[in-house]
């Protein structure tokens, strides 16, 4: 101890002149911020004018902000969603290209949202600008080809949600929240089916109408330039009356009650603790409930949830708490992924956080430390001028005090611990909120006591209540021998395995693309009997993939870098064997069992789950004719699982074979759809896919 | 406060033009630090930055990598700040950090909420005057720099072609290496060499502090008074840094005199007459930095060589010298990029990636610095085309544009195009700083960011084919050809 004592004194504090550097300074008093007042005037047409100006930079952005209030669309879910894709699409003037092309030679940006267009430029290219703003706006012709091409992009981003386990609990959570609502209004295949072009037209026309809408004009212009350009170009632009109707605050009810969807083979179970909140922009709780959200579970290392249920527990990456005030609905909701074993203490744990910020009261240290955070990043923010245009229009669209941006730091600084208890008491709820869980069924048990009635509700991707799974009238052995008479288009089993005998190999040739991807996918396929697999990917001229597999080894080589398969691999692909390896599932004692009857786009089909070794595999065969329409693939290696969607159609005779000659594989969040060409007994050998 | 000049910048007419004069102050301080200020109270944030005239070209050919090094070392803390609590603090208040290394220059900048100015310039300043350079900082950092060699360059493919092409076209000066450097010198050097490098290069006289936005200028004044006038001068700073770190027995070997005559309380005013001489006289002795020359020399000839890598497809990159980035002619050379390879309607990409298809992938861009540029040529082919197909592409293009003035409309889209990537670039007060700052560095004429746009504008189509002509020697270039290794 004297020891110790003795060097601390020997370390000598060396100073500088007047300061103390070994003190971290203190924050000065925050800042009021310097927001000039906003210009505010009408047209004849109704349309509302906002500038705020900003001469800091020559430039100058036009935000065009219908205020309809949004409809439920029910059978049409995501009509504004196709609204908002297409409205840059194409007018009576200009086709698609000409729009991008004359917005890029003027060095501009031009966007649109379902309720929104917007446009940016340096101030001297306003008049062009504003021109082709105005075409779209007057003109916007929805072409079919592109509708069309739009379509068929979002039906590939469906697929996606499918596998997204954060995508579906936000579906669920919608549709939980605010049921006949148009918050609650979530795409399906079906829903997107049913929209036409027309409903795009009519769509556009009740929408966008100058009546009641706002243009929020930022930058560059001054009240007299801005009253001349906006007369050229806005007032001759005429339209119905906008729709205004009330609108809900969501769901509120009591007791919880659960949501699972099922997703086959997951190892994580994403969690959503979420309720409506009773509160509209510009509330005067607004502030300090955002406060209490961010010290709960905003951003940061240091939140509750965070330091809970990561630093403390172990169970999650994250943690977080999302609060969202609109005008149309508002709701908060506290979620991360969990561990399968763990996703009823973590439940547990976020119900038990908001119960502990409701009835203690928050230390001033941590409530300091989230005011200064806020201080921080909504000081940031303000350098983008859009910031800026969103405060005018939020003040003069919801009726707030025209200094409510301005003093928003005093207001954070005068959020006290008692009005963060009084926050969380008022708007969270651990006794009356829904818990999402998407997740793998294994878990499902586990759930049923947090609902209050003790009854799981089982929802869809979409948050659709599911159809019955039914129990199926057939055994997997039954299922498989159906299957390889009908694809190998033989009497009995007998007569199939002296026609795959006599098939040496088959190769595959698929041109696989994707919307927004530039150019095409080629996939080469080989099967070697007894069993040899190659695999070979690429795009422009470029090798992206290949893979082999001999009987006995292989290796994948991914741009150059080949790594060989592992033992584990090697005994997977050894027991795959056959051109349809379903045929030799018992022989090698692959484990198979049937899950029963569930529906793949309307055709009820047999579910088949195989356990490959290092994968999970489910086999969608359709209960009329057998055929396989679906596989999902779940693969788990070093502690993560990749997930593989294949979709098989048009089923085609192909010397004896019947094979499907459409797939769509989604997987990575990408989405590819192409045709395929075979050829049986070829020359093609498993060598052009090995690294020379 | 007499001994600084304040030299206010005189209004300069820019009619015609989009771009809006960024007024600024700026003054040396007495220790020699240079600092510009640029008041800005649009939003309520401050961007504190400080650049270090030092980089890559600075560090001695057996100890390469030293300046991106100290980029990551400078985070581990100082006498005040606790090891890895730099980004804590900012983070915590509200703010955000970073910092990079290029051949030129290391730059340092935290973005803070307006209130925490004094923050901003503490941490800065701690970083200036007694960062930690100890043992255990070099060794976390050493492995966290091969990690981050390894993901981007060794791992990415065709990474290495800067450091390929300028090892041949800089062979006699120090830019025949990049920042990233040697992972063996790194290892090879001992703690005495990074210590040094820290006494040589981190000093006042060679950091130049910017700061944009909301802020007071009196009151910054006052602080960076405080925070930076206080730091040693000339060789004291390492008088002082001495007597921090180094026993009693070893300082008064080294400067003659013990510790104990100092005054720790007040160190530069230490009463005992023999330290303030010491004081006084090292003060006054400027430490000597070593400075690079600049690099007019011309290539002899064609240079050409084969590179093997872990890639798929071939892929030609081609490198010509250009004057370095305070040249006249940069600015005409910089716009006949944008005719080869600004964005998808560019030439480059019109002819070789859409319309004949030779390459996946095509560009051309300019590589400013401050002793002297490249202009650098890349393409990857497209499957079965030979790289000498995509070669005498890349020439036809060099000759067409060598050959004829490029047309009105293009010449109209790019000056659009510059204007509007000008005017954004000073959108943000980050942006600011940083830009302020390399004006007065590399181009002496902080006032430069003000007049960057006219000089572009006079660029006369004229111009572009002349800078063609003289700078796209097609006999005097470096050709690589990237294979895949076997």
């Amino acid at each position: 101890m004297k020891n110790i004592l003795l060097i601390l004194f020997l370390v000598p504090l060396v100073l500088l002149g007047q300061i103390d550097r070994s003190k971290k300074p203190e924050a000065q008093t925050a800042a009021t911020i310097n927001i000039k007042d906003s210009e505010v005037f009408t047209l004849s047409n109704g349309l509302t004018v906002i500038l705020s100006e900003n001469h800091k930079l020559p430039r100058v952005s036009f935000d065009l902000v219908m205020s309809g209030t949004p409809q439920v669309e029910g059978e049409k879910a995501g009509l504004s969603d196709m609204v908002s894709s297409l409205l840059l699409n194409g007018t009576t003037n200009r086709s698609k290209d000409q729009i991008d092309s004359e917005i890029d030679f003027i060095g501009a940006s031009l966007d649109a949202s379902e309720n929104s267009i917007s446009m940016s430029c340096l101030t001297k290219h306003m008049d062009k600008g504003l021109d082709i703003m105005l075409d779209v706006l007057k003109n916007v012709n929805f072409p079919e080809s592109e509708f069309e091409r739009v379509k068929k992009l979002m039906a590939s981003q469906l697929i996606n949600t499918k596998s997204d386990p954060d995508g579906m609990a936000s579906n669920v959570e919608f549709k939980v929240n605010f049921p006949n609502h148009p918050l609650g209004d979530i795409m399906t295949e079906t829903s997107l089916n049913a929209i036409t072009r027309q409903d795009l037209v009519d769509y556009y026309n009740s929408i966008f109408t100058p009546n009641k809408a706002y243009l929020v004009i930022v930058g560059d212009i001054n009240i007299e330039k801005a009253s001349e350009v906006t007369q050229k170009y806005f007032e001759n632009w005429s339209g119905n009356s906008a729709i205004k109707t009330a609108i809900g605050k969501g769901a509120f009810h009591s007791g919880n009650q659960v949501y699972f969807v099922k997703k086959q083979g997951a190892v994580q179970s994403a969690i959503r603790i979420t309720f409506p909140i009773d509160m509209r922009t510009g509330d005067t709780n607004q502030v300090a409930l955002t406060v209490m959200n961010n010290l709960l579970g905003g951003r940061g290392f240091g939140t509750r949830l965070m330091q809970n249920l990561r630093e403390d527990k172990a169970y999650t990456y994250g943690c977080y708490s999302n609060l969202n005030i609109t005008e149309n609905g508002s709701w908060a909701s506290l979620y991360g992924n969990f561990r399968n074993e763990v996703t009823d203490s973590a439940i547990n744990e976020i119900l038990y956080e908001i119960q502990r910020i409701s009835e203690n009261p928050v230390s001033a240290e941590e409530l300091d430390l989230t005011k200064s955070t806020m201080n921080g990043s909504f000081s940031r923010s303000l350098e983008n001028p859009q910031t800026i245009a969103r405060f005018a229009l939020n003040i003069i669209r919801y009726n707030l005090d025209k200094e409510y941006y301005k003093n928003y730091l005093k207001k954070l600084e005068r959020v006290s611990v008692a009005n963060i208890q009084e926050m969380a008491n008022k708007y969270f709820t651990f006794q009356n909120a829904n818990i999402i869980v998407v997740g793998s069924e294994d878990i499902l048990d586990n759930l049923k006591k947090f609902d209050s009635d003790g009854n799981v509700t089982i929802l869809d991707a979409f948050g659709s209540p599911l159809e019955e799974i039914l129990p199926a009238d057939i055994s997997a052995e039954d299922l498989i021998n159906n299957y390889i008479l009908k694809v190998t288009n033989s009497a009995n089993l007998k007569e199939a395995s002296k026609k795959i005998k006599k098939i040496k190999s088959v190769s595959q040739k698929a041109i696989m693309t994707n919307e927004q991807f530039p150019f095409p996918i080629n996939m080469t396929e080989l099967w070697v009997s007894p069993n040899k697999l190659g695999r070979k990917v690429e795009a422009q001229g470029m090798v992206f993939e290949k893979f082999y597999f001999d009987g006995k080894g292989g290796a994948i080589n991914v741009q150059g870098k080949s790594i060989n398969l592992t033992e584990d691999e090697i005994s997977t692909y050894a027991k795959n064997e056959g051109l349809f390896p379903e045929a030799n599932y018992q022989k090698n004692g692959m484990m198979t069992e049937i899950l029963g009857i569930e529906k793949v786009n309307n055709i009820p089909c047999y579910v088949l789950k195989t356990n490959t070794g290092n994968s999970e595999k489910f086999d969608y065969f359709g209960v009329e004719g057998f055929l396989k329409i679906k596989t999902i693939e779940i693969e788990s290696k070093d502690g993560e699982t990749v997930e593989s969607i294949t979709s098989y159609s048009d089923y085609k005779e192909v010397e004896g074979l019947f094979l499907p000659h459409s797939k769509i594989i989604s997987a990575g969040g990408m989405t590819f759809s192409g045709t395929s060409t075979f050829s049986l007994n070829g020359k093609e050998k498993i060598e052009e896919f090995m690294t020379k | 406060m007499k001994n600084i000049a304040i030299v206010f910048i005189s209004m300069l007419s820019l009619q015609g033009f989009g771009q809006r004069k960024i007024d600024f102050i700026e003054y040396d301080l007495p220790n020699g630090i240079h600092v510009i200020l640029h008041e800005d109270k649009t939003t309520p944030i401050v961007a504190v930055s400080v650049l270090y005239h030092v980089g890559s070209k600075n560090e001695t050919p057996d100890r390469t990598g030293f300046a991106h090094f100290f980029e990551h070392l400078l985070f581990e803390g100082s006498t005040n700040i606790g090891r890895g609590e730099y980004s804590e603090i900012v983070e915590r208040n509200g703010g955000a950090l970073n910092a990079n290394t290029s051949q030129d220059r290391t730059y340092y900048y935290e973005i803070l909420p307006s209130n925490q100015l004094e923050l901003g310039l503490w941490l800065e300043s701690e970083r200036m005057l007694h960062a930690k350079v100890d043992i255990t900082g070099i060794e976390t950092q050493r492995s966290v720099v091969k990690e981050e060699k390894r993901q981007r360059i060794d791992n990415r493919p065709y990474a290495s072609f800067t450091s390929e092409i300028f090892k041949r076209m800089f062979s006699n000066h120090p830019y025949n290496w990049v920042p990233i450097g040697s992972m063996e010198h790194l290892d090879a050097a001992q703690e005495s060499d990074y210590v040094n490098f820290y006494r040589t290069f981190y000093v006042p006289q060679n950091a130049t502090i910017s700061i944009a936005g909301d802020i007071n200028v009196l009151q910054a004044k006052n602080w960076i008074n405080q925070y930076f006038g206080s730091i040693p001068s000339g060789q004291a700073i390492n008088l002082y840094r001495d007597y921090e770190n180094l026993e009693d027995s070893l300082f008064e070997k080294t400067y003659g005199i013990s510790k104990s005559k100092f005054y720790s309380e007040d160190f530069m005013n230490s009463s005992d007459p023999a330290a303030k001489k010491i004081i006084g006289n090292l003060s006054k002795k400027p430490i000597a930095i070593p400075r690079t020359e600049k690099d007019f020399s011309q290539l002899s000839g064609l240079i050409t060589d084969t590179i093997y890598d872990n890639i798929q497809s071939p892929g030609i990159f081609m490198g010509f010298k250009f004057p370095d980035q305070n040249h006249p002619d940069s600015y005409a050379l910089d716009m006949m990029n944008e005719v080869l390879s600004g964005g998808s309607s560019s030439r480059i990409n019109k002819s070789l990636v859409e319309k004949m298809e030779l390459a996946t992938f095509a560009y051309a861009f300019n590589y400013g610095l401050e002793d002297a540029g490249a202009g650098l040529f890349a393409a990857i082919a497209s499957q079965d085309v030979e790289l000498s197909d995509i070669q005498i592409a890349f020439d036809e293009q060099i000759k067409q544009i060598q050959a004829e003035l490029i047309s009105d409309e293009e010449f109209q889209k790019i000056r659009n195009q510059y204007e509007n990537n000008l005017v954004s670039s000073n959108s943000s007060v980050a942006g600011v700083a940083e830009n302020l700052a390399d004006n007065y560095v590399y181009f002496g004429n902080t006032d430069r960011v003000n007049i960057l746009l006219d000089n572009y504008l006079k660029v006369t189509k004229e111009d572009i084919q002349r800078v063609a002509q003289k700078y796209l020697t097609l006999d005097k270039r470096v050709v690589l050809y990237y294979l895949p290794k076997q």
